[in-house]
């Protein structure tokens, strides 16, 4: 009954705000600020907790006062000097001509694959750290074969933005007259984040909304790689498309052989006159109907796109920005440079003030073959259908971004066809325990 | 949560009275907020709807290979079915063509409608059609509550708990208000006695949250439940008095009393009909409903209001799609191949013909929701927005039609998040479903064939939040 979504609003609006509240979309009560020792005391590390919010103005001094804490509190917080320890400090240049071409590759080699230093350095990258050091060169940067770490665009204008590097500009420019050697970085001309988002963004590929999704996800701690379709020229003519349209299961038709007779007989003896027939109807016929199964297989009348019989197509064959351009992955993911796991997740990035609309089907189905089959699979989705459902087949997330706000959506392929939800039903299995009800979180 | 533990969905089996179950999720539930007063037994849904769909159905016994007797049992069952058949009931509904919409008025039909499948909608009721038993009730003549009373009490619950912590609030501010006057009069430069008190009061507030107030109410009616038990009858009285004197606003007050005088004239009112208290309601059926009725189960016949004439299925599909635009187009127009109607046929056929209990899902913003059995054994799982695909070339031989179908595909950004948000809020999964048009081609008698043009595919779509998903 109606009063059963109801209660579901009702019941659960707390849990689903706790699910889906991002702490990151609320507006923080700064007065915590104070309360946080960082400034003072490294040691203790419990949290305040926060306050109820006021939603209208009264005209009490309290409410004022508390205000202006709050304000003063995150001044505070803002005006507490940084100190950059010398020691740590990591100094990079800038290269606007980028680095030198590598050696030619030998030709049946692929120039991704080939592993040792120097020979992955992205044509793209801009920024050289002549002598890297600290923990954020372990998952971001290409080595050359001198040692020398060349980092991205994004990923120079990230560590510029959290005060981790310092991007000099190079004497090339500045025409600075300094000789050779360790004095050039002393004397050299710091970037400032004006220059670098001027120089940076819209430098190979990178646009303000990839490098928003790219920084956000980096700042919570995520690894992140460029994915082959980065680039929105480069791309693949593929047949794929007629697969896909392929792909779809055919209404079924009787079988030949011992068992269509078989099936024709019964069929006969069930329906005398045959009055069933899909052409005017009804489906099931007028005749005796043995069980609830068989009419729900006469049923099935409507092809539906099976995802698991298509084979992964290239990724340069989708069109963008419909393509994934991003391969995050986990903080737990160990991370080797040179041979990167396979990602947690595939992220395709959407300027919504460029595609207006919603993917359309062959646009979403593109991007969704172009990730690899990701069945469900464990004890848990075997036990519980919805899972399964959630699950899908494939997964892509696209960050759509609209004048700076994210959000991200996760979309998965998924094949109602292939659970037969009238085969379960009538079993001693009660929706309850086929996995209806989530784990309540306490 | 204790919100989940204490309001269960229906059982699956009846519960006559307090069964152990039950006590013991009271019990649990108790530690975290007070135990509610009984439930009636709910009634036994699992038979009631125990055939997922309005078709009969003939088990045949089992064959026991080493038993000869159960093949001639079956034997048997095959003869007595061939020398007579039984009846198929085929029931009746009217379309109507001035509100494009199709109703069942035989009060045999309705139930049978909505216990085997979930066909339909009360046209005075929410969803199942009850109209007559709450009537029933509201009058006194049966006893317990329907599920619209239900919500009607607790929405005005809820509001009273709201203006009563408005009303706390207010106070709250005026105390502090009077004492930051004081403190000026006095003229005391130092604030921190002030603050101090400010900073209690203000707890004071951020501590009456509805959850407490809730949790304090019913810790209230417990209580005077078990001095009901106690002392007579007459202590109903004094509660409701004492209900009405403790009213926190006038508002409240005001409203009540206008409430009171017309439940009087509505009392006078029910003394003048209760003798002719007949059904008022009829069953609506959805337009795919009925087809899917008509056309795969073959259990329902349509017949015309004005002229009680039977509508063939073909007839009946060319009308339904004519009906699927507003105003309905003319008799004499061609039907197209993406007529909303087909569109959304093909969705429900789909989902319907793999075992789902397929309803409109208008109050979530959505084209279907999608029940695992039926509404009454748990909530819908899934929520389906259909978006037309015109993916095959010939929709983009032209660019007429390449923009014909841009316009027809369409649908922005902040329409799909509204749409997922709200999803998300009610705890169900958003299925984004496109139905590939098929190029139009003449038409042809034979249904079956014309609907098999249309594929259609699931996408899931749901709120990824980063932070969540870090490990």
């Amino acid at each position: 009954m109606a009063d059963a979504d109801e209660d579901a609003v009702r019941g659960t609006t707390v849990e689903a705000t706790q699910i889906e509240v991002d702490l990151s979309d609320e507006t923080q009560d700064f007065r915590l600020l104070n309360h946080l020792n960082f400034l003072t005391d490294t040691s203790s590390s419990s949290l305040p907790r926060r306050g109820e919010k006021d939603f209208e103005p009264n005209p009490t001094e309290f409410q004022a006062d508390v205000l202006s804490a709050s304000r003063q509190a995150m001044h505070n917080a803002l005006a507490h000097p940084r100190l950059h320890n010398p020691k740590n400090q990591v100094i990079a240049i800038y290269a606007p001509e980028g680095p030198p071409p590598p050696p030619p590759v030998p030709p049946g080699q692929d120039p991704g694959k080939t592993s040792g230093r120097g020979a992955s350095v992205s044509p793209d990258a801009c920024v050289y750290v002549p002598s890297p050091k600290g923990q954020y060169f372990k998952n971001m940067g290409q080595a050359d074969r001198k040692g020398v770490i060349w980092l991205l665009p994004e990923e120079a204008l990230y560590l510029l933005e959290r005060g981790s590097l310092d991007i000099r500009w190079p004497t090339s420019i500045t025409g600075g007259t300094v000789e050779e050697g360790s004095e050039e970085e002393e004397l050299s001309i710091p970037m400032s984040l004006q220059a670098a988002y001027a120089c940076f963004i819209g430098r190979g590929g990178l646009t303000l909304e990839r490098f928003t999704v790219f920084s956000s996800l980096k700042r919570i701690g995520y690894a992140i790689s460029r994915a082959p379709g980065w680039d929105d020229s480069s791309s693949v003519e593929d047949s794929a498309d007629e697969d896909s349209r392929n792909a779809y299961t055919q209404p079924v038709t009787r079988g030949a052989g011992l068992a269509g007779i078989l099936g024709s007989i019964f069929n006969w003896i069930n329906d005398p006159k045959s009055t069933s027939s899909t052409a005017a109807g009804p489906v099931i016929g007028y005749g005796i109907h043995r069980n609830y199964s068989d009419i729900y297989k006469k049923l099935a009348q409507i092809p539906w796109h099976d995802p698991t019989t298509l084979p992964t197509r290239n990724p340069l064959s989708t069109k963008p920005p419909y393509r994934v351009i991003l391969h995050v992955f986990k903080p737990s993911t160990f991370i080797k440079k040179s041979a990167l796991p396979p990602p947690d997740f595939r992220i395709a990035v959407i300027n919504t003030r460029e595609a207006t609309t919603i993917p359309t089907l062959p646009e979403l189905s593109a991007l969704l073959e172009s990730t690899p089959l990701d069945p469900p699979k464990g004890e848990k989705m075997d036990r519980q259908m919805y899972l399964r459902l959630r699950h899908g087949y494939r997964n892509v997330i696209l960050a759509v971004v609209d004048q700076g706000v994210t959000s991200f959506l996760r979309v998965a392929d998924v094949a109602f066809g292939r659970e037969r939800l009238y085969e379960s039903v009538g079993g001693s299995l009660g929706p309850k325990k086929a996995g209806n009800f989530r784990k309540k979180k306490r | 949560m204790a919100e989940a533990t204490s309001v269960p969905k229906p059982e699956l089996k009846a519960v006559p009275g307090p069964s152990p179950v039950a006590v013991t999720v009271s019990e649990t539930a108790e530690k975290t907020r007070p135990a509610r007063t009984p439930r009636p037994p709910r009634p036994n849904y699992r038979h009631i709807h125990r055939f997922p769909l309005p078709v009969n159905v003939h088990h045949v016994p089992s064959v026991i290979p080493h038993n000869p007797l159960s093949i001639i049992s079956v034997a048997l069952s095959y003869l007595t079915f061939l020398i007579s058949p039984p009846r198929q009931e085929i029931y009746t509904a009217y379309f109507d063509s001035a509100t494009s919409s199709v109703h069942v008025t035989d009060e045999k039909t309705i139930r049978a409608l909505w216990e085997m499948g979930f066909f339909g909608k009360g046209s005075l009721s929410r969803s199942e059609p009850n109209w007559l038993e709450q009537e029933k009730k509201r009058r006194g003549l049966m006893g317990g509550n329907t599920v619209e009373e239900a919500t009607r009490k607790r929405r005005a619950e809820r509001r009273q708990l709201k203006l009563e912590r408005a009303r706390h609030e207010k106070l709250a501010v005026e105390e502090r208000l009077k004492a930051e006057a004081a403190a000026r009069e006095s003229g005391s430069v130092d604030g921190s006695p002030i603050d101090a008190g400010a900073e209690a009061a203000a707890i004071l507030v951020e501590r009456f949250s509805v959850k407490k107030a809730m949790e304090a109410k019913y810790h209230e009616r417990r209580q005077q439940a078990l001095q009901n038990k106690n002392t007579s009858e007459s202590a109903d009285s004094s509660q409701a008095a004492n209900a009405s004197s403790d009213l926190p606003s006038p508002i409240v007050e005001k409203h009540e009393a206008v409430s009171n005088s017309s439940a009087r004239h509505q009392a006078l009112d029910d003394e003048l009909d209760l003798e002719t208290l007949e059904n008022e309601e009829h069953l609506q059926l959805s337009t795919e409903e009925t087809f899917f009725l008509v056309y795969a189960l073959g259990a329902l016949r349509v017949v015309d209001r004005n002229d009680n004439a039977p509508i063939s299925t073909s007839s009946l599909l060319s009308l339904l799609r004519r009906h699927s635009y507003y105003p309905p187009r003319p008799d004499s127009s061609q039907p197209e191949v993406d007529d909303p109607f087909m569109i959304s046929y093909v969705v429900y056929h789909h989902f319907r013909s793999l075992g789902w209990v397929v309803r409109s899902g208008v109050k979530f913003g959505t084209d279907y929701l999608l029940y695992n059995r039926g509404p009454v054994f748990s909530h819908a799982e899934f929520a389906v927005i259909i978006i037309p695909s015109y993916s095959h070339p010939y929709w983009s031989e032209t660019e007429e039609r390449k923009e014909y179908a841009v316009n027809k595909q369409a649908r922005s950004w902040w329409w799909l998040h509204c749409v997922n948000r709200v999803q998300a809020q009610v705890k169900k999964s958003l299925v984004v479903c496109y139905v590939e048009v098929p190029p139009p081609v003449p038409s042809s008698a034979d249904i079956g064939g014309e609907i098999g043009r249309y594929r259609v595919r699931e996408f899931i779509l749901r709120r990824w939040v980063p932070n969540r998903t870090r490990d």
